[in-house]
Protein backbone atom coordinates (compact mmCIF):
# COMPACT_ATOMS: atom_id res chain seq x y z
CA UNK A 1 0.00 0.00 0.00
CA UNK A 2 1.53 3.78 -0.91
CA UNK A 3 2.35 5.43 2.11
CA UNK A 4 -0.49 7.93 3.25
CA UNK A 5 0.24 11.53 5.31
CA UNK A 6 -1.84 10.70 8.28
CA UNK A 7 -3.43 13.92 10.14
CA UNK A 8 -0.95 14.74 12.56
CA UNK A 9 -3.49 14.01 15.70
CA UNK A 10 -4.19 10.22 14.48
CA UNK A 11 -2.55 7.07 16.11
CA UNK A 12 -1.38 6.63 12.86
CA UNK A 13 0.83 9.20 12.76
CA UNK A 14 2.55 7.75 15.44
CA UNK A 15 2.90 4.49 13.58
CA UNK A 16 0.28 3.33 16.10
CA UNK A 17 -2.55 1.07 15.49
CA UNK A 18 -5.86 0.54 17.36
CA UNK A 19 -6.61 -3.33 18.04
CA UNK A 20 -9.83 -3.72 15.67
CA UNK A 21 -11.05 -6.59 18.42
CA UNK A 22 -9.97 -5.50 22.02
CA UNK A 23 -9.25 -1.50 21.67
CA UNK A 24 -5.77 -1.85 22.80
CA UNK A 25 -3.07 0.91 20.95
CA UNK A 26 0.11 -0.71 19.93
CA UNK A 27 2.46 -0.14 17.77
CA UNK A 28 1.76 -1.43 14.64
CA UNK A 29 5.45 -3.27 13.87
CA UNK A 30 4.62 -5.60 16.54
CA UNK A 31 2.04 -7.05 13.42
CA UNK A 32 -0.52 -9.05 16.33
CA UNK A 33 -1.89 -7.63 18.92
CA UNK A 34 -0.36 -8.21 22.44
CA UNK A 35 -3.42 -7.98 24.23
CA UNK A 36 -5.76 -10.76 22.10
CA UNK A 37 -3.67 -12.02 19.29
CA UNK A 38 -5.65 -10.44 16.23
CA UNK A 39 -3.58 -8.85 13.76
CA UNK A 40 -2.53 -4.94 13.40
CA UNK A 41 -2.76 -2.64 10.79
CA UNK A 42 -3.11 0.80 10.51
CA UNK A 43 -6.02 0.69 8.38
CA UNK A 44 -7.85 -2.14 7.13
CA UNK A 45 -5.73 -3.79 4.68
CA UNK A 46 -7.20 -2.90 0.72
CA UNK A 47 -10.13 -1.46 2.27
CA UNK A 48 -11.30 0.69 -0.87
CA UNK A 49 -10.71 -2.03 -3.21
CA UNK A 50 -12.45 -4.92 -0.96
CA UNK A 51 -15.31 -3.28 -0.22
CA UNK A 52 -16.07 -2.25 -4.01
CA UNK A 53 -15.76 -5.54 -5.65
CA UNK A 54 -17.84 -7.05 -2.86
CA UNK A 55 -20.82 -4.15 -3.70
CA UNK A 56 -20.61 -4.78 -7.26
CA UNK A 57 -20.92 -8.32 -6.60
CA UNK A 58 -23.82 -7.63 -4.44
CA UNK A 59 -25.18 -5.40 -7.02
CA UNK A 60 -25.19 -7.95 -9.79
CA UNK A 61 -26.57 -10.60 -7.75
CA UNK A 62 -29.86 -8.35 -6.84
CA UNK A 63 -30.87 -8.77 -10.23
CA UNK A 64 -31.44 -12.43 -10.17
CA UNK A 65 -32.94 -11.81 -6.52
CA UNK A 66 -35.60 -9.89 -8.18
CA UNK A 67 -36.35 -11.23 -11.23
CA UNK A 68 -36.99 -15.01 -10.59
CA UNK A 69 -39.75 -16.68 -8.10
CA UNK A 70 -38.56 -16.69 -4.57
CA UNK A 71 -41.29 -19.07 -3.95
CA UNK A 72 -43.81 -21.31 -5.59
CA UNK A 73 -46.96 -22.44 -3.68
CA UNK A 74 -48.36 -25.73 -5.15
CA UNK A 75 -51.94 -26.15 -3.93
CA UNK A 76 -54.68 -29.13 -4.57
CA UNK A 77 -56.41 -26.98 -7.06
CA UNK A 78 -54.72 -23.73 -8.51
CA UNK A 79 -51.32 -25.81 -9.38
CA UNK A 80 -48.06 -23.87 -9.07
CA UNK A 81 -48.49 -19.88 -8.54
CA UNK A 82 -44.38 -18.97 -8.59
CA UNK A 83 -43.94 -14.64 -7.27
CA UNK A 84 -41.49 -12.76 -7.03
CA UNK A 85 -40.06 -10.52 -4.61
CA UNK A 86 -42.02 -7.69 -5.82
CA UNK A 87 -44.85 -10.16 -6.21
CA UNK A 88 -44.95 -10.80 -2.83
CA UNK A 89 -45.55 -7.33 -1.77
CA UNK A 90 -48.32 -6.36 -4.39
CA UNK A 91 -50.20 -9.31 -3.12
CA UNK A 92 -50.15 -8.43 0.55
CA UNK A 93 -51.41 -4.66 -0.74
CA UNK A 94 -54.04 -5.82 -2.29
CA UNK A 95 -55.29 -8.32 0.26
CA UNK A 96 -55.07 -5.47 2.27
CA UNK A 97 -51.93 -6.25 4.41
CA UNK A 98 -50.28 -2.41 3.84
CA UNK A 99 -48.19 -2.75 7.43
CA UNK A 100 -46.63 -5.68 6.10
CA UNK A 101 -46.51 -4.60 2.44
CA UNK A 102 -44.52 -1.82 3.24
CA UNK A 103 -42.33 -3.59 5.88
CA UNK A 104 -41.40 -6.07 2.82
CA UNK A 105 -41.23 -3.49 0.36
CA UNK A 106 -38.46 -1.41 2.46
CA UNK A 107 -36.47 -4.26 3.65
CA UNK A 108 -36.25 -6.18 0.46
CA UNK A 109 -36.17 -3.53 -2.25
CA UNK A 110 -35.13 -0.27 -0.72
CA UNK A 111 -32.67 -1.32 2.12
CA UNK A 112 -30.47 -3.21 -0.82
CA UNK A 113 -30.53 -0.58 -3.18
CA UNK A 114 -29.52 1.99 -0.50
CA UNK A 115 -27.29 0.18 1.14
CA UNK A 116 -25.14 -0.93 -2.27
CA UNK A 117 -25.45 2.85 -3.23
CA UNK A 118 -24.13 4.21 0.36
CA UNK A 119 -21.47 2.24 -0.10
CA UNK A 120 -20.01 2.25 -3.41
CA UNK A 121 -20.66 6.81 -2.21
CA UNK A 122 -18.50 6.47 0.63
CA UNK A 123 -15.13 5.11 -1.11
CA UNK A 124 -15.52 7.33 -3.55
CA UNK A 125 -15.91 10.11 -0.95
CA UNK A 126 -13.71 8.88 1.65
CA UNK A 127 -10.97 10.36 -0.32
CA UNK A 128 -13.06 14.16 -0.67
CA UNK A 129 -15.41 14.06 2.17
CA UNK A 130 -16.26 17.51 3.87
CA UNK A 131 -18.55 16.19 6.17
CA UNK A 132 -16.75 13.08 7.90
CA UNK A 133 -19.54 13.36 10.93
CA UNK A 134 -22.77 12.72 8.56
CA UNK A 135 -20.71 10.31 6.92
CA UNK A 136 -19.37 8.47 9.36
CA UNK A 137 -23.80 8.45 10.86
CA UNK A 138 -24.77 6.55 7.42
CA UNK A 139 -21.87 4.33 8.04
CA UNK A 140 -22.82 3.10 11.14
CA UNK A 141 -26.55 3.17 9.89
CA UNK A 142 -25.98 1.02 6.85
CA UNK A 143 -24.12 -1.03 9.26
CA UNK A 144 -27.24 -1.88 11.89
CA UNK A 145 -30.04 -1.82 8.93
CA UNK A 146 -28.27 -4.05 6.42
CA UNK A 147 -29.29 -7.54 8.04
CA UNK A 148 -32.82 -6.51 8.10
CA UNK A 149 -33.03 -7.25 4.56
CA UNK A 150 -33.02 -10.95 5.61
CA UNK A 151 -36.56 -11.08 6.92
CA UNK A 152 -37.87 -11.85 3.35
CA UNK A 153 -35.21 -15.16 2.86
CA UNK A 154 -36.56 -15.80 6.72
CA UNK A 155 -40.56 -15.59 5.81
CA UNK A 156 -39.69 -18.19 3.15
CA UNK A 157 -37.95 -20.69 5.39
CA UNK A 158 -40.67 -20.54 7.55
CA UNK A 159 -43.54 -20.58 5.57
CA UNK A 160 -41.31 -23.69 3.58
CA UNK A 161 -40.76 -25.64 7.00
CA UNK A 162 -44.41 -25.13 8.36
CA UNK A 163 -46.63 -25.03 5.17
CA UNK A 164 -46.08 -29.09 4.33
CA UNK A 165 -49.63 -30.02 4.23
CA UNK A 166 -49.34 -33.08 1.95
CA UNK A 167 -51.33 -32.74 -1.40
CA UNK A 168 -53.42 -29.79 0.47
CA UNK A 169 -50.60 -27.01 -0.46
CA UNK A 170 -47.00 -27.29 -0.01
CA UNK A 171 -44.64 -24.07 -0.50
CA UNK A 172 -41.34 -24.64 -2.14
CA UNK A 173 -38.59 -21.88 -2.10
CA UNK A 174 -37.38 -20.28 -5.51
CA UNK A 175 -33.62 -19.74 -6.41
CA UNK A 176 -34.39 -15.95 -5.85
CA UNK A 177 -34.06 -16.91 -1.82
CA UNK A 178 -30.58 -18.20 -2.26
CA UNK A 179 -29.53 -15.03 -4.78
CA UNK A 180 -31.11 -12.33 -2.19
CA UNK A 181 -29.04 -13.79 0.85
CA UNK A 182 -26.31 -13.42 -0.92
CA UNK A 183 -27.03 -10.04 -1.42
CA UNK A 184 -27.68 -9.36 2.04
CA UNK A 185 -24.46 -11.35 3.25
CA UNK A 186 -22.09 -9.47 0.21
CA UNK A 187 -23.34 -6.14 1.58
CA UNK A 188 -22.58 -7.02 5.65
CA UNK A 189 -19.40 -8.61 4.04
CA UNK A 190 -18.82 -5.22 2.79
CA UNK A 191 -20.06 -3.15 5.11
CA UNK A 192 -17.39 -4.65 7.34
CA UNK A 193 -14.85 -4.47 4.71
CA UNK A 194 -15.05 -0.80 4.76
CA UNK A 195 -12.80 1.21 6.99
CA UNK A 196 -14.82 4.20 8.29
CA UNK A 197 -11.41 5.52 9.48
CA UNK A 198 -10.62 6.49 5.66
CA UNK A 199 -13.78 9.14 6.18
CA UNK A 200 -11.62 11.10 8.71
CA UNK A 201 -8.40 11.13 7.10
CA UNK A 202 -9.21 13.83 5.01
CA UNK A 203 -10.01 16.28 7.52
CA UNK A 204 -7.99 18.42 9.60
CA UNK A 205 -6.58 18.01 12.81
CA UNK A 206 -8.30 18.98 16.23
CA UNK A 207 -10.00 22.18 15.59
CA UNK A 208 -9.80 23.20 19.13
CA UNK A 209 -6.18 22.13 20.25
CA UNK A 210 -4.54 24.87 22.47
CA UNK B 1 -5.47 15.41 28.67
CA UNK B 2 -5.65 15.16 24.99
CA UNK B 3 -2.10 15.53 24.48
CA UNK B 4 -0.91 11.98 24.20
CA UNK B 5 3.49 12.71 24.64
CA UNK B 6 2.16 14.35 28.41
CA UNK B 7 2.93 11.62 30.52
CA UNK B 8 0.18 11.28 32.47
CA UNK B 9 -0.71 9.13 35.79
CA UNK B 10 -0.22 5.67 36.21
CA UNK B 11 -4.01 4.98 35.77
CA UNK B 12 -4.09 6.82 32.39
CA UNK B 13 -4.02 4.37 29.05
CA UNK B 14 -3.29 5.34 25.69
CA UNK B 15 -6.51 5.45 23.62
CA UNK B 16 -7.50 5.82 19.95
CA UNK B 17 -11.00 6.32 18.76
CA UNK B 18 -12.61 3.70 16.16
CA UNK B 19 -13.93 5.75 14.31
CA UNK B 20 -11.72 8.85 13.46
CA UNK B 21 -8.79 7.27 14.91
CA UNK B 22 -7.56 10.26 16.86
CA UNK B 23 -4.97 9.41 20.05
CA UNK B 24 -5.51 10.68 23.50
CA UNK B 25 -4.68 9.78 26.66
CA UNK B 26 -7.65 8.56 29.31
CA UNK B 27 -8.16 7.88 32.58
CA UNK B 28 -9.08 3.58 33.50
CA UNK B 29 -12.58 4.45 34.27
CA UNK B 30 -14.39 3.69 37.77
CA UNK B 31 -17.68 3.65 38.03
CA UNK B 32 -20.35 5.78 35.83
CA UNK B 33 -18.29 7.57 34.00
CA UNK B 34 -17.94 7.45 29.92
CA UNK B 35 -15.33 8.75 27.50
CA UNK B 36 -16.01 10.50 24.41
CA UNK B 37 -13.74 11.11 21.51
CA UNK B 38 -12.68 14.54 21.65
CA UNK B 39 -12.32 15.18 17.77
CA UNK B 40 -15.44 13.51 16.22
CA UNK B 41 -17.42 12.92 19.91
CA UNK B 42 -18.13 9.57 19.29
CA UNK B 43 -18.74 7.23 22.61
CA UNK B 44 -15.95 5.05 23.04
CA UNK B 45 -16.27 3.71 26.42
CA UNK B 46 -18.74 3.95 29.09
CA UNK B 47 -18.92 2.10 32.38
CA UNK B 48 -21.46 1.02 34.87
CA UNK B 49 -21.82 -0.48 37.86
CA UNK B 50 -21.56 -4.28 37.88
CA UNK B 51 -22.27 -4.68 34.14
CA UNK B 52 -20.11 -8.12 33.68
CA UNK B 53 -22.64 -10.02 36.51
CA UNK B 54 -25.68 -8.41 35.32
CA UNK B 55 -24.59 -9.79 31.05
CA UNK B 56 -23.57 -13.03 32.69
CA UNK B 57 -26.84 -12.76 34.22
CA UNK B 58 -28.78 -12.19 31.57
CA UNK B 59 -26.50 -14.70 29.12
CA UNK B 60 -27.61 -17.78 31.80
CA UNK B 61 -31.13 -16.75 31.28
CA UNK B 62 -30.59 -16.93 27.40
CA UNK B 63 -28.85 -20.39 27.28
CA UNK B 64 -32.26 -21.76 29.17
CA UNK B 65 -34.60 -20.40 26.59
CA UNK B 66 -32.29 -20.71 23.30
CA UNK B 67 -33.38 -24.49 24.36
CA UNK B 68 -36.69 -24.37 25.20
CA UNK B 69 -36.87 -21.76 21.70
CA UNK B 70 -35.72 -24.82 19.73
CA UNK B 71 -36.41 -27.54 20.96
CA UNK B 72 -40.28 -27.32 21.96
CA UNK B 73 -43.10 -26.45 19.25
CA UNK B 74 -42.81 -23.49 17.72
CA UNK B 75 -46.10 -22.99 16.07
CA UNK B 76 -48.72 -25.87 14.58
CA UNK B 77 -51.46 -24.89 11.45
CA UNK B 78 -54.32 -26.53 10.64
CA UNK B 79 -55.99 -26.76 7.39
CA UNK B 80 -59.47 -29.40 7.39
CA UNK B 81 -58.08 -32.54 8.87
CA UNK B 82 -54.92 -31.51 8.04
CA UNK B 83 -52.06 -30.32 10.09
CA UNK B 84 -48.19 -29.74 10.83
CA UNK B 85 -46.17 -28.50 13.91
CA UNK B 86 -42.34 -27.52 13.94
CA UNK B 87 -40.07 -26.94 15.99
CA UNK B 88 -37.11 -24.17 14.88
CA UNK B 89 -34.23 -27.07 15.57
CA UNK B 90 -36.89 -29.38 13.23
CA UNK B 91 -37.34 -26.26 10.83
CA UNK B 92 -33.44 -27.02 9.34
CA UNK B 93 -34.01 -30.54 8.97
CA UNK B 94 -37.59 -30.36 7.09
CA UNK B 95 -35.98 -27.51 5.04
CA UNK B 96 -32.91 -29.94 3.76
CA UNK B 97 -35.42 -32.37 3.41
CA UNK B 98 -37.93 -30.14 1.22
CA UNK B 99 -35.26 -30.04 -1.24
CA UNK B 100 -33.37 -26.38 -0.03
CA UNK B 101 -30.49 -26.74 1.48
CA UNK B 102 -29.47 -24.17 1.23
CA UNK B 103 -32.26 -22.31 3.35
CA UNK B 104 -31.27 -24.61 5.65
CA UNK B 105 -28.10 -23.42 6.08
CA UNK B 106 -28.99 -19.96 6.16
CA UNK B 107 -31.61 -20.85 9.12
CA UNK B 108 -28.94 -23.17 10.84
CA UNK B 109 -25.85 -20.51 10.50
CA UNK B 110 -27.97 -17.50 11.19
CA UNK B 111 -30.59 -18.80 13.90
CA UNK B 112 -29.05 -21.51 15.62
CA UNK B 113 -24.93 -21.62 15.44
CA UNK B 114 -24.66 -18.04 15.44
CA UNK B 115 -26.96 -17.31 18.88
CA UNK B 116 -25.46 -20.07 20.31
CA UNK B 117 -22.08 -19.75 19.90
CA UNK B 118 -22.91 -16.28 21.09
CA UNK B 119 -24.45 -17.42 23.86
CA UNK B 120 -21.99 -20.21 24.73
CA UNK B 121 -18.80 -18.53 24.44
CA UNK B 122 -19.43 -15.10 26.47
CA UNK B 123 -20.68 -17.08 29.38
CA UNK B 124 -17.65 -19.36 28.95
CA UNK B 125 -15.71 -15.74 29.36
CA UNK B 126 -17.79 -14.63 31.76
CA UNK B 127 -18.57 -16.65 34.27
CA UNK B 128 -15.08 -17.28 35.37
CA UNK B 129 -13.90 -13.92 34.81
CA UNK B 130 -16.34 -12.72 37.32
CA UNK B 131 -14.21 -15.67 39.90
CA UNK B 132 -11.09 -14.11 38.85
CA UNK B 133 -9.95 -16.75 36.38
CA UNK B 134 -9.35 -17.34 32.84
CA UNK B 135 -10.04 -20.68 31.32
CA UNK B 136 -8.15 -22.27 28.62
CA UNK B 137 -8.36 -19.99 25.04
CA UNK B 138 -10.72 -17.97 26.64
CA UNK B 139 -9.26 -14.76 24.56
CA UNK B 140 -9.78 -16.69 21.32
CA UNK B 141 -13.23 -17.32 22.18
CA UNK B 142 -13.83 -13.51 23.10
CA UNK B 143 -12.18 -12.84 19.92
CA UNK B 144 -14.63 -15.75 17.79
CA UNK B 145 -17.87 -14.24 19.99
CA UNK B 146 -17.62 -10.33 19.03
CA UNK B 147 -16.42 -11.69 15.41
CA UNK B 148 -19.46 -13.77 14.89
CA UNK B 149 -22.26 -11.26 16.62
CA UNK B 150 -23.19 -9.24 13.79
CA UNK B 151 -24.47 -13.24 12.02
CA UNK B 152 -26.41 -13.48 14.74
CA UNK B 153 -30.01 -12.80 12.95
CA UNK B 154 -32.75 -13.66 15.40
CA UNK B 155 -34.67 -10.68 15.99
CA UNK B 156 -34.88 -10.34 12.37
CA UNK B 157 -35.85 -13.75 12.05
CA UNK B 158 -39.01 -12.58 14.79
CA UNK B 159 -40.08 -10.12 12.37
CA UNK B 160 -39.93 -12.42 9.32
CA UNK B 161 -41.95 -14.59 12.01
CA UNK B 162 -44.51 -12.11 12.20
CA UNK B 163 -45.18 -11.67 8.61
CA UNK B 164 -45.09 -14.96 7.77
CA UNK B 165 -47.71 -15.86 10.79
CA UNK B 166 -50.51 -13.20 8.89
CA UNK B 167 -49.96 -14.44 5.78
CA UNK B 168 -50.84 -18.30 7.11
CA UNK B 169 -53.28 -16.60 9.39
CA UNK B 170 -55.35 -16.31 5.52
CA UNK B 171 -54.41 -20.02 4.36
CA UNK B 172 -55.11 -22.26 8.05
CA UNK B 173 -55.76 -21.98 11.80
CA UNK B 174 -52.12 -21.26 13.42
CA UNK B 175 -51.05 -21.82 17.05
CA UNK B 176 -48.23 -20.46 18.86
CA UNK B 177 -46.34 -22.86 20.85
CA UNK B 178 -43.92 -22.35 23.76
CA UNK B 179 -41.33 -21.97 21.93
CA UNK B 180 -42.55 -18.69 20.38
CA UNK B 181 -42.89 -16.75 23.46
CA UNK B 182 -39.44 -18.33 24.59
CA UNK B 183 -37.89 -17.17 21.67
CA UNK B 184 -39.19 -13.71 22.23
CA UNK B 185 -37.65 -13.26 25.51
CA UNK B 186 -34.39 -15.22 24.01
CA UNK B 187 -34.19 -11.76 22.02
CA UNK B 188 -34.50 -9.47 25.01
CA UNK B 189 -31.99 -11.58 26.69
CA UNK B 190 -29.41 -11.61 24.10
CA UNK B 191 -29.40 -7.91 23.12
CA UNK B 192 -29.34 -6.62 27.06
CA UNK B 193 -26.49 -9.51 28.09
CA UNK B 194 -24.51 -8.09 24.87
CA UNK B 195 -25.04 -4.03 24.90
CA UNK B 196 -24.11 -4.22 28.61
CA UNK B 197 -20.93 -5.03 27.69
CA UNK B 198 -18.28 -2.55 27.23
CA UNK B 199 -15.67 -4.23 25.61
CA UNK B 200 -12.50 -2.08 26.48
CA UNK B 201 -13.60 -2.78 30.14
CA UNK B 202 -14.00 -6.54 29.53
CA UNK B 203 -10.32 -7.01 27.67
CA UNK B 204 -8.68 -4.92 30.22
CA UNK B 205 -10.08 -7.45 33.01
CA UNK B 206 -9.57 -9.97 31.33
CA UNK B 207 -5.65 -9.22 30.19
CA UNK B 208 -5.59 -8.50 34.24
CA UNK B 209 -6.55 -12.04 35.32
CA UNK B 210 -4.05 -13.26 33.41
CA UNK B 211 -1.41 -15.29 34.58
CA UNK B 212 -1.85 -15.01 38.54
CA UNK B 213 -4.90 -16.74 39.44
CA UNK B 214 -4.31 -14.68 42.95
CA UNK B 215 -4.88 -11.16 41.19
CA UNK B 216 -8.82 -10.80 41.83
CA UNK B 217 -9.12 -7.44 39.78
CA UNK B 218 -12.65 -8.35 39.39
CA UNK B 219 -15.33 -5.31 41.43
Amino acid sequence: MKTVAYPKHTAAARGLACCHVCGKVEAVAEEKCARCGAPLHLRKPDCLQRTIALTIAAALLYLPANLLPIMTVDTLTGGDDPSTILGGVVTFWNTGSYPVAVIIFVASVIIPILKIMTLLILCVAARYNRRPKSATKVYRLTEVVGRWSMVDVFVVAILVSVVQLDSLMSIRPGPAALAFSGVVILTMLAAHTFDQRLIWDVTRPFEDEP
Amino acid sequence: MNDPSSNGASTDELIACPDCDALFRAPVLEHAQRIDCPHCRCRISEKKRGTLQRSAAFASSAAVLFVVAHFFPFVSIEAGSRGNQTALFGSVGALYANGSPGLACMVAIFIVAAPAAAIIGILYVLLPLLMGRRLIGAKAVCRFVFDTLPWNMIEVFMLGILVSLLKLSKLATVHLGISFWAFAVLILCVTASFSMIDRLDLWRRLEAVGGKPEGAAVS
